[in-house]
């Protein structure tokens, strides 16, 4: 039976549940005069719940599990003892076996992988026919257990709320699962990684040229300083150099200056900017700007300047930081108490002399912050990077030379045609985490400016 | 007795230099009122300005994707004469309506006879090689159409080859220029309605968008169905029902962390565990849709706490009162108030896994599939990924395709992001 099914057939048993338990408590509602604590469908909602919860977790754990115990079932067969030792080869065959037992793959390089694929296939029936009918039968033993529960006296409202508290507990921990996850997986592979290639030849060389891995030495060719840096010229210098003073002065103009009726209309256009799909921002750069900013480069007499160069890159990710500052400086302007700005006008200050001396000062950790997270932002944004920028690394100051960054090189390497353990692509796992722990650590430092140095009014 | 609460303030005015008031007529304090006045309007100005660049870039952007991608909507034809009267059809043309008609016309050699029809009629201009590859599908379906056609010669307007497209429409090489010149009256344009319902395909005349937006949208079904519930379930339990210890503080911080961590990351993770532990398909909308509903549900959370915290406390306490149980609290009153804060944020929240790419080329959905996606574990690409895929090709009749699909993608967020703001005009209430 296909998951799909079951998980319909399951529904369907909790429904059927639902209506019977339900009918059950309506009829002694009507034959006892006792007073109540749950109305008929919280006892409708109990067996329901009782039903589905136990099969829907059994389900849930043997999805995970099943595919150990089928292969642990092949393992056992006679011909299993033909497989090569533990390693890449018996891993492949067994995959390979798997792919053909499930259909997806129709013929095999190796004759061990194509006589295996029927132990598999029936290996993977009889587990499958085994996990539907335990599935069923905790869907009925559950329904049929709290079925017997359904009682006058039973208070079924506060049973089903536990366990619908649980539910959202549960649901809660999902983002602690991911967070874990991405943290685990992160750095699980990059230990690997780092076991073929020493940390500080990872961290501090100068020299990325993944395509000429010498195997000897694979830590001499991924060096990753030239990434950092080239991350850090575009996203936090060209970008920024784009951003802050636009989204500066548009908070400024649009909180300050602007009636309400034009910042009705404005805000929303800026923030429409950071609706604009990366992809879009990524194309419109490599084909509109990226040109434009060579032809700039050649006129002003510079012979490097190229097509893939950080400054088509940085300028489009800056446009596209604009509404992230902006709003972030809106924020903290108009938690400047007016006060302060009314008290500097009376003085018999401009209003520019005003925003210049006491708001953008006032507001200052508020608008550091944002830059900081704008920072974060465009360090990790990865469609501009990957389509305008270069995948050669350089470690150049000049803005039209081919720049290339961390999320480009983590595409460019898990894209191409290489085995999934392979320094390569286990780079990309290292420079993932990289990435990881950078942008974390600008979110925690931009709060932390926020919070330590934000001026107590009032 | 009165003199001594007076207090004596120490005077001393030898110290305090002869008061002289300002003389605001004064040639030097007018210049330094001007010149502060005019610091003023300067600095009005670059405010001004920074809104009027920031806006420009956007009317800029959207310009050279509309100036670009229209054309992608529109397709060249050729007018080619037919005489398919010596087709040899193994059934009558009578039966040529029901199913089997494809095969049956494929069979009789239409596409060698459309070729041969058109080396007639334009041989010096090229003959079939004017004509896309896809040409005979169109005289296919017009005969399952109308199948009197096989008994008189008639005339089709028939899509024309990638490089003719593109020369007709005014950028095209010298050679296809030509040919163009030569053809003149015989081209017209239409509507390309190939666009949108094919899937990708090597040959820029026949690559269209559906497969591509079919897979999205499977993806983002996948999404929805996950990251919705378990978004606004974890809202309700941090909103309401949480207690304020260690656990929920890290609960919280992870929330809000994960939505601040790099999309691309959000693929590393899927890699790793989907495709690498799980081993779910590769490339397909489940494990896109399982990554991206990660990615979205930090949004959808922490937009549906705010809905959640506005609704204010009097109506729990009301609720309370006259015996409800938390979770009826909850679910009867402060969720129907919160719905639509949750309903906008989910939206936005989907808007943006609509635009992502990143994380779906990490997983493998970037790979040539010229053919739609029938389910959620088929092998799948995204709008998204096909832009992207098709602003790489070298044939410059992609150019307009991407843009067009560039345009297709910024309707449907416009339009979602437009029911976002119709639902939070409409439905919010302001406490």
């Amino acid at each position: 039976m296909s998951p799909l099914t079951l998980l319909f057939l399951i529904s369907a048993l909790g429904l059927v549940a639902w209506v019977i338990a339900r009918t059950r408590a309506r009829r002694f509602r009507r034959v006892t005069r006792q007073r109540f604590s749950s109305l008929p469908q919280h006892h409708g909602w109990y067996v329901a719940l009782c039903t589905v919860v136990p099969a829907l977790t059994f389900l849930l754990i043997w999805y995970f599990v099943s595919p150990a115990l089928v292969t642990d079932a092949v393992l056992a067969t006679s011909r299993a003892a033909l497989l090569p030792p533990p390693g890449f080869d018996r891993a492949a065959i067994l995959s390979e076996a798997r792919e053909i037992a499930a259909g997806r793959a129709f013929g095999a390089f190796t004759p061990l992988g194509q006589a295996l694929a029927p132990a598999y296939a029936a290996a993977q029936a009889r587990f499958d026919t085994i996990g539907t009918v335990v599935a069923l039968l905790l869907a009925f033993a559950g329904g049929a257990w709290s079925f017997l529960r359904v009682r006058p006296g039973f208070s079924a409202r506060s049973r089903t709320e536990g366990l619908i508290m649980w539910l959202l507990l549960a649901a809660s921990l999902v983002a602690i699962a991911t967070t874990v996850g991405i943290v685990l997986s992160l750095v699980v592979e990059s230990a690997r990684f780092f076991r073929i290639v020493p940390v500080a030849d990872f961290l501090f060389g100068t020299h990325w040229s993944p395509s000429v891995i010498d195997p000897r030495d694979p830590g001499a060719a991924l060096g990753a300083v030239p990434l950092f840096w080239g991350t850090f010229f575009i996203g936090a210098v060209i970008a920024m150099a784009v951003a802050v003073p636009l989204g500066l002065m548009s908070a400024i103009y649009l909180t300050q200056y602007a009636t309400p009726r034009a910042r009705r209309w404005m805000k929303p256009l800026l923030e429409v900017l950071a609706g604009v799909p990366t992809v879009v921002y990524g194309y419109f750069a490599a084909l509109t700007v990226a040109p434009v900013v060579r032809e700039a480069g050649s006129a002003l007499g510079i012979a490097s300047a190229s097509s893939e160069s950080a400054l088509a890159a940085g300028l489009v990710m800056g446009i596209m930081i604009i509404p992230f500052v902006s709003s972030m400086a809106d924020d903290s302007l108009a938690a400047v108490p007016s006060a302060m700005r009314d008290g500097s006008l009376a003085m018999g200050a401009t209003s520019a002399e005003t925003i210049k001396r006491v708001l953008v000062p006032a507001a200052l950790p508020g608008v550091i912050g944002g830059v900081l997270l704008a920072i974060s932002r465009a360090v990790g944004e990865t469609m501009i990077v990957v389509m305008a920028a270069s995948g050669t690394a350089t470690l150049t100051l000049n803005p039209f030379a081919s720049t290339t960054t961390v999320t480009k090189q983590i595409v460019d390497l898990l894209t191409g045609e290489a085995e999934f353990a392979s320094a390569k692509t286990l780079a990309a796992f290292a420079l993932g985490l990289t990435l990881f722990a950078i942008t974390l650590l600008l979110n925690v430092v931009a709060l932390m400016v926020v919070r330590r140095y934000r001026e107590a009014y009032d | 007795m009165t003199e001594t609460l007076v207090p004596q303030a120490p005077v001393s005015t030898a110290e305090i230099a002869p008061h002289r008031p300002t003389d605001w007529r004064s040639h030097a304090m007018e210049r330094r009122i001007r010149r502060r006045y005019t610091a003023e309007r300067r600095f009005r100005l670059l405010g001004l300005g920074a809104v009027v660049v920031s806006a420009a870039c956007l009317a800029f952007l959207l310009i050279v994707m509309i100036a670009q991608g229209y054309q992608g909507f529109v397709e060249t034809r050729l007018t080619l004469p037919l005489d398919l009267r010596d087709l040899r059809l193994e059934r009558s043309p009578e039966r040529l309506k029901g199913p089997g008609a494809d095969l049956a016309l494929a069979g009789a050699g239409l596409e060698r006879a459309v070729d041969a029809a058109a080396n007639r009629a334009y041989e010096a201009e090229g003959g079939a090689a004017l004509l896309s590859d896809g040409a005979w599908l169109r005289v296919r379906d017009a005969i399952k159409h109308d199948p009197r056609l096989l008994t008189h010669p008639f005339t089709l307007a028939l899509p024309v080859a990638s490089a003719i497209d593109v020369a007709a429409k005014g950028n095209g090489t010298p050679a296809a220029e030509r040919s163009v010149a030569k053809l003149g009256a015989h081209l017209s344009c239409g509507a390309a309605w190939d666009f949108f319902t094919g899937a990708d395909s090597t040959d820029a005349a026949r690559a269209g968008i559906w497969g591509a937006l079919k897979g999205s949208l499977l993806t983002m079904v996948v999404t929805l169905a996950l990251a919705f519930p378990v978004g606004v379930l974890s809202a309700i339990y941090l909103e309401e029902y949480a207690p304020r210890n260690r656990a929920t503080d890290f609960i919280e911080v992870s929330i809000n962390n994960l939505a601040a961590v790099p999309s691309i990351v959000f693929g590393l993770l899927g890699l790793a565990v989907f495709l690498g532990t799980l081993h779910l398909p590769r490339s397909a909308p489940l494990v896109g849709g399982l990554t991206l509903a990660l990615m979205t549900m930090p949004v959808i959370v922490i937009a549906s706490r705010n809905a959640i915290r506005a609704v204010p406390p009097s109506i729990r306490d009301a609720a309370l009162a006259v015996g409800a149980s938390p979770i009826q609290v909850v679910s009867h009153h402060v969720l129907p108030l919160a719905a639509p804060g949750i309903l906008t944020g989910t939206i936005i929240g989907m808007a943006r896994a609509l635009g992502e790419t990143a994380p779906l080329l990490m997983i493998g959905m970037r790979a040539f599939i010229a053919a739609p996606p029938a389910g959620f574990t088929d092998s799948a690409t995204a709008l998204p990924v096909q832009i992207f895929l098709w602003s790489d090709q070298v044939s410059r009749g992609f150019v307009e395709k991407t843009s067009a699909a560039i345009l297709v993608l910024l309707v449907f967020l416009v339009a979602m992001n437009g029911v976002a703001i119709f639902l939070r005009n409409r439905f919010e209430t302001r406490w």
